[in-house]
């Protein structure tokens, strides 16, 4: 079995459908056309896992940034009750602009509710799997470029850099083009960890520890082996703002899944090595689960089983 | 008498290589040693230039200069018939060797034979399956030209040799730090250098002493320095890729010294001698969120022991580690703690022997290593565990874990849990 091939496969059973992928970004570009015109609105600009393109499937939010004049609104920023009229200014705006009745720009949005930092807008009916959801987040920018974001439970804006983290993904996706795709492939095994690791965790322990100069197995025992012990520091936010990005995370949980991943990661990459590619294939399946292609039966008929590892023998050639 | 070696610095090298089709050249020699090195080169008929020996402490620096020697530019046929020759144990002909060479022929002459060497940079290419090297040396007198072994030192060699086959890059970025720079802590600061790590910071405020040597990788001409500028000074004609950094200080005094450094190691590795300057590391090192490595010997030497501290939840501290050694009877508490401030003796002196701690110094260095490589995502760095305990001179009798039976054992031990209400490993 050609293993590229392989990972190629399993990675078409992970990325997102190309349509909804393309239908997401619509709907948040109708969004960035219709907000970009308000008086007092400075910019609008993508942010999540869409923005950073790790989307796993099925994508059904979206989230976006609008940034607004402080000197329009200089009571926001301030403790107290200025995070939730900004998010009621955002819901009237978005009601206004793109209400399903009688939206200015756009009829769209059938609900929009303020959350915590966000308002969320929902654009597709109640009763649809995976109803569409676009997250619109007011904000300010500081003097060093960073974000003042609002908290309506807390009562007051901190400090975040949501760019920060886009700009890092990009830079390792144009120093290995398998980046973003292989992001993508983590958050998916995150799903059989037993324990909830939010998607973002994984994230950033990919451009903690995901190397980007080695083929995909390497990469990935690469980072098996590093993000089980990474793990153990603390998964913070990569631009020091937010802290912990997961504080509730089991980590002893995670750690376990990872070092099982990396031991299995281990022998499918020795198998490689050893020219049993079928074996490897085998190996990867274990770990992917069965969207991994499994080896083709051979011309013989023999059926595909378990892989067993046979131990190499050790050369004699001695060197001093 | 050893065979002649011809020494080639990277310079005087690419000197020849980029130079036209001959010219002189300066050798300093060693006769008692049969090894000479290019000092000076020319370029046909120019001025002979210096070329310095690859390093400035290098035992031919005190040789003597001798002169009128050569080099030419050769077809890539003669350095098959050196290496041919050099296998063989044969010679070339003197017309044959002086057709292959171009430039200006230099005749040996009874009691005028010189050294000479060739280049032929086309040579590798021209014979891909056997290491055809692009210079070679022969030592011409009126019948023949013998081929003699050549050394050229290339910009590549040291650690950029073991790129592919060891993760120099990651370990070139990374830092340690030794608290003791003792037996233990000198032979662990040169097997990290010889690990590649790119930064060593040492921390010790002792000066070598007669008695140290015995044990110490320093040698008697260091007596009477500090212990950090003995081996810093050793490691730099040893490890040059390795910088090195010194605080000679002791660590429990001067922790508020050694706080913020710890914040800019990967890892520490602690062998100071006894336990309260071990226990101000450990603490020191988990509130930094470093790793740390303590090394020490124990029962006079009988045992080595080696345990890595990990600031994670579930792993304990030095004080967790021992008092459940400690609770299951495998371990006295050092008598002095409980003796009364300014009280009682910091330590024991040392009674082992070097090549004992020297053998500690080197599993503690490959623990540390293999720390930074782990994180770094090397699975081949894995350890069996978080204790190691290393068979020096063991005595029947003892508690387990320390039950070794013999000599060279080394038994890994898994990390133990961290204490309730344990100052160290709990948040303040």
């Amino acid at each position: 079995m050609d293993l590229t091939k392989a990972f190629a496969t399993f990675q078409r059973t992970v990325d997102a459908d190309i349509d909804q992928v393309k239908l997401a970004r619509e709907r948040r570009d109708a969004f960035k056309r219709a907000l970009k015109g308000e008086p007092g609105v400075l910019e609008v600009f993508g942010s999540g896992s869409l923005a950073r393109s790790t989307q796993l499937k099925p994508v059904h939010d979206v989230d976006l940034i609008a940034v607004f004049d402080a000197a329009v609104h200089p009571e926001w920023g301030q403790v107290g009750d200025s995070s939730a009229e900004a998010l009621e200014v955002v819901r009237e705006m978005v009601k206004r602009l793109l209400g399903d009745n009688e939206g200015t720009v756009a009829e769209l949005v059938r609900l929009a509710k303020p959350r915590d930092r966000a308002v969320k807008c929902f654009i597709d009916p109640p009763e649809q799997d995976d109803a569409f959801t676009v997250d619109v987040m007011p904000v300010l920018r500081q003097a060093d470029n960073t974000l003042l974001v609002p908290s309506k439970r807390k009562r007051y804006w901190s400090t975040a850099d949501p760019e920060n983290l886009i700009a890092q993904v990009e830079e390792r996706q144009q120093e290995w083009s398998h980046f973003r795709p292989t992001v993508r492939v983590l958050k998916q095994w995150r799903h059989g960890v037993p324990t909830k690791v939010k998607s973002l965790v994984m994230e950033v322990l990919a451009l903690k520890c995901l190397p980007t100069d080695k083929t995909r197995p390497l990469a990935l025992r690469a980072f098996f082996t590093a993000a089980a012990v990474e793990v153990n520091y603390g998964v913070v936010d990569p631009a020091r703002h937010c802290g912990a990005i997961q504080p509730d995370l089991d980590t002893e949980v995670l750690r376990t899944a990872l070092e099982s991943a990396r031991d299995i990661a281990e022998k499918a990459c020795a198998a490689a090595a050893d020219g049993d590619s079928d074996g490897a294939a085998l190996l990867w399946r274990e770990l992917f689960g069965d969207d991994f292609p499994a080896p083709e039966e051979k011309s013989s008929g023999t059926a595909v089983g378990p892989f067993l590892y046979v131990p190499r023998p050790v050369v004699d050639a001695p060197q001093g | 008498m050893s065979d002649l070696l011809v020494l080639v610095s990277g310079e005087a090298a690419r000197r020849m290589k980029e130079g036209g089709q001959w010219g002189q050249i300066t050798f300093r020699v060693s006769d008692p040693d049969n090894v000479g090195a290019v000092i000076a080169v020319s370029d046909g008929s120019n001025p002979v230039m210096p070329t310095p020996l690859h390093s400035t402490n290098h035992f031919l620096n005190a040789g003597h200069a001798r002169g009128q020697h050569r080099w030419y530019r050769a077809a890539p046929e003669l350095h098959l018939l050196w290496w041919h020759a050099r296998n063989t144990g044969r010679e070339v002909a003197l017309e044959v060797f002086k057709e292959k060479v171009a430039g200006r022929w230099l005749s040996p002459s009874a009691g005028r034979n010189y050294v000479a060497l060739t280049v032929a940079t086309e040579a590798p290419a021209e014979y891909p399956d056997i290491s055809i090297p692009e210079m070679v040396a022969w030592y011409v007198t009126p019948d023949a030209a013998c081929p003699v072994a050549i050394d050229v030192v290339s910009a590549e060699h040291g650690f950029p040799q073991l790129a592919g086959h060891w993760p120099t890059t990651h370990l070139a970025e990374s830092s340690i730090m030794l608290v003791g720079a003792g037996s233990i802590g000198g032979a662990a600061a040169h097997a990290l250098a010889s690990y590649g790590v790119g930064r060593l910071v040492l921390i010790d405020p002792d000066r070598l002493l007669s008695h140290n040597v015995v044990r110490h990788v320093s040698s008697a001409k260091h007596v009477g320095r500090l212990k950090v500028d003995a081996v810093k000074q050793e490691l730099a004609e040893a490890w040059p890729a390795t910088r090195v950094d010194t605080l000679p200080v002791d660590a429990i005094a001067a922790a508020h010294l050694i706080r913020p450094r710890l914040r800019h190691v990967d890892v520490v590795l602690c062998t100071a001698d006894g336990v309260a300057a071990r226990r101000v590391i450990s603490h020191l090192a988990r509130r930094a969120r470093t790793d740390a490595v303590l090394a020490c010997a124990l029962q006079d030497g009988a045992i080595g022991e080696i345990i890595r501290l990990r600031p994670w939840s579930d792993h304990g501290c030095l004080t967790c580690h021992r008092e459940a050694l400690t609770a299951r009877g495998a371990m006295d508490p050092e008598p002095a703690l409980d003796l009364g401030y300014g009280t009682g003796t910091t330590h024991r002196p040392m009674t082992a022997v070097g090549g004992d701690l020297h053998l500690v110094a080197q599993v503690a260095a490959k623990t540390a290593v293999a720390t930074v490589l782990e994180r770094r995502g090397h699975p081949d760095q894995k350890l069996p565990g978080e204790h190691a305990i290393l068979g020096l001179r063991p005595a029947l009798g003892w508690a387990p874990p320390f039950d070794l039976n013999r000599s060279g054992d080394i038994r890994w031990l898994p990390h133990s849990p961290p204490h309730p209400g344990c100052p160290t490993c709990e948040e303040p």
